[in-house]
């Protein structure tokens, strides 16, 4: 199949305000696919589009051929499981342990009564585990989610997106608020996902360094609308300056100095 | 100081409210004044407080307070089951209004919180009848229920209950009102429902608000018990105004001092347990 993943004319406004704008986009299986622009144009709109977290003015969304935009109760809960979502602030509970942080990813398999009483099966603990393993943080499975650092709430994150066994993963701006250390733990994860499992990856960044050296697509987003959609190479000065404009391009420049991030899985 | 008059008069001249209010609020400051101290005065006339009675009173006082040595003790176990029973019997009053109250505060308190409930009517309606419920003395609610269900500790529950269910379900909404949506948003985005995202979401932000809030008004309503008991609604106070009335004054005093202890005791330990909560780990079992 050529096109998982499709918006077709996608809008959605506020009030006045297009914040996204006529989009048609198709994305493939397995891509990993960075969403770069100005902030405010739209990045988060569209991938809370996805997910059905706020829903189409305009348009459909479809996955595999099926209308995604049209789903409801259980049926669009199981959709929002398929394409699992990291946020810029983690979004975790901060007072629950990291375990059951996870287990929230099994939620829309669970009954009323199993989870009024937060109770998960052996298989799914295990699972939770595993996924903990694959980004290093068995040791802090049962430390409360809110005494652990930026980086590691992250990963937390993305663990539990790992245990929705989604067939995508959106993540927005998911290293704005990280050192460039965890920044680079945190890509590289989501990058290791992306090849291992073949998880379609969907991230918005505010870096054009760290979309260089991870993604294998770049989409970029100006007032709403797709404004360049291609590969790295092609992405010239000349484009991003048309992007961010002259003097976004400047700031843009010391955003890149101070928290871009280099891959290390890519070599 | 060294500042000349001429210079006094001069900035007196460029802002002369800085050295006096004007008229219209002078009058009105002493208009004031006049107002509070002719009510006091009026107070004082009205409920005849003379010297001579306040010196009268002290001396009964005296007299009153006099029992209290040597304290009063109970020489057989009869009667000093039937004081321990009363106490237990007040702290049992207590412990199940709060938790009725609680368990009926708690869905309610839902429909009056912005972030669960979005229909503004709705909840305005909840809110306003958590106030109509809140205006209900508890003692008056009691001689209500007394009427009702007779004596003995079952009105006393009831008032309590009733009470705290308009207290609590305020309290409630507002911790409930109080908490992120970003944990909220994470379990939406996981797939959760409605229900698996206060439960996971919220609950756990607001779990230990709700401990801290329950155990403060079980203290709160220990000491109204004791009162409820004075009306004819179970537990100690029912033996205090029996001891009062019978002019049994030493004994009365025992029960007195039977009572603060019994408060103390429930203040200190539930503050430990709140201090407890506060830090405690909550996941999953
Ligand atoms: N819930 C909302 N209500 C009103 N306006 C919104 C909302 N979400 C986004 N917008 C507006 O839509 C535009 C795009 O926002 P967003 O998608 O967050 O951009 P980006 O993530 O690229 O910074 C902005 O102008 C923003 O103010
Ligand atoms: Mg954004």
């Amino acid at each position: 199949m050529s096109s998982d993943l499709s918006l077709q004319k996608v809008s959605r406004h506020f009030g006045e305000t297009r914040a996204v704008d006529d989009v048609s986009l198709d994305i493939r299986s397995g891509q990993f696919v960075g969403v770069i622009g100005r902030s405010g144009a739209g990045k988060s709109t569209m991938l809370r589009l996805i997910n059905r977290l706020v829903d189409p003015t305009e348009g459909a969304i479809l996955y595999e051929g099926r209308d995604i935009t049209a789903l409801k109760g259980k049926a669009l809960r199981e959709w929002r499981r398929d394409c699992a979502m990291i946020f810029q602030q983690f979004n975790l509970v901060e007072r629950l342990d990291v375990l059951t942080n996870v287990l929230i990813g099994r939620l829309a398999e669970h009954g009323f009564v199993s989870s009024m009483a937060m109770r998960f099966s052996d298989e799914e603990r295990a699972m939770a585990i595993q996924a903990l393993d694959r980004l290093d943080l068995v040791p802090q499975a049962l430390q409360r989610a809110g005494t652990l650092s930026g980086g590691q709430q992250q990963r937390v994150a993305i663990a539990k997106a790992l245990v929705q066994q989604p067939k995508i993963m959106l993540a927005d701006e998911p290293i704005a608020s990280l050192d460039p250390a965890n920044a680079t733990l945190v890509m590289d994860g989501l990058k290791t996902i992306n090849r291992e499992d073949g998880i379609t990856v969907l991230v918005n960044l505010h870096t054009l360094d760290t979309a260089r050296a991870y993604c294998d697509r770049i989409i970029a987003m100006r007032q709403g609308r797709v404004f360049f959609d291609g590969t790295a190479a092609q992405l010239t000065d000349d484009v991003v300056r048309d992007i961010y404009g002259l003097e976004g391009l400047r700031e843009f420049n010391e955003a890149v100095t101070s928290t871009s991030v280099h891959s290390s899985v890519l070599a | 100081m060294s500042l000349s008059h001429t210079d006094i008069n001069a900035a007196k001249a460029r802002v002369p409210l800085a050295f006096q209010a004007p008229l219209t609020v002078r009058m009105r400051r002493a208009a004031l004044w006049i107002g509070f101290i002719g009510l006091f005065c009026y107070c004082l006339w009205a409920f005849d407080f003379s010297p001579m009675r306040i010196w009268e009173g002290m001396g009964r006082l005296g007299n009153v307070l006099s029992f209290m040595f040597p304290p009063h003790v109970w020489d057989n176990w009869a009667d000093f089951s039937e004081v321990l029973n009363g106490l237990g019997e007040t702290l049992a009053i207590a412990f199940m209004g709060t938790l009725l109250g609680a368990i009926f505060a708690f869905p309610v308190s839902l429909l009056g919180a912005k972030n669960i409930n979005r229909f503004t009517f709705l909840r305005q309606s909840a809110r306003r009848g958590y106030d109509v419920i809140r205006a209900f003395e508890t003692l008056i609610l009691a001689l209500i229920f007394i009427r009702a269900f007779g004596l003995g500790p079952l009105p006393g529950i009831l008032a309590i209950a009733v009470s705290e269910i308009g207290t609590f379900a305020k309290l409630f909404s507002e911790a409930i009102e109080n908490t992120s949506n970003k944990p909220v948003e994470g379990v939406k985005a996981s797939g959760g429902s409605r229900l698996q995202q206060i439960r996971f979401g919220i609950a756990p932000q607001v779990n230990p608000v709700i401990l801290s809030i329950l155990l403060y008004n079980f203290e709160s309503n220990v000491r109204s018990g004791t009162i409820l008991g004075i009306v004819g609604a179970g537990g100690i106070g029912f033996l205090l105004s029996d001891r009062i009335s019978a002019y049994k004054w030493e004994e009365a005093w025992s029960i007195i001092f039977l009572i603060i202890a019994m408060v103390y005791a429930i203040d200190y330990l539930s503050g430990l347990i709140r201090q407890r909560i506060i830090g405690k780990w909550d996941g999953a079992k």
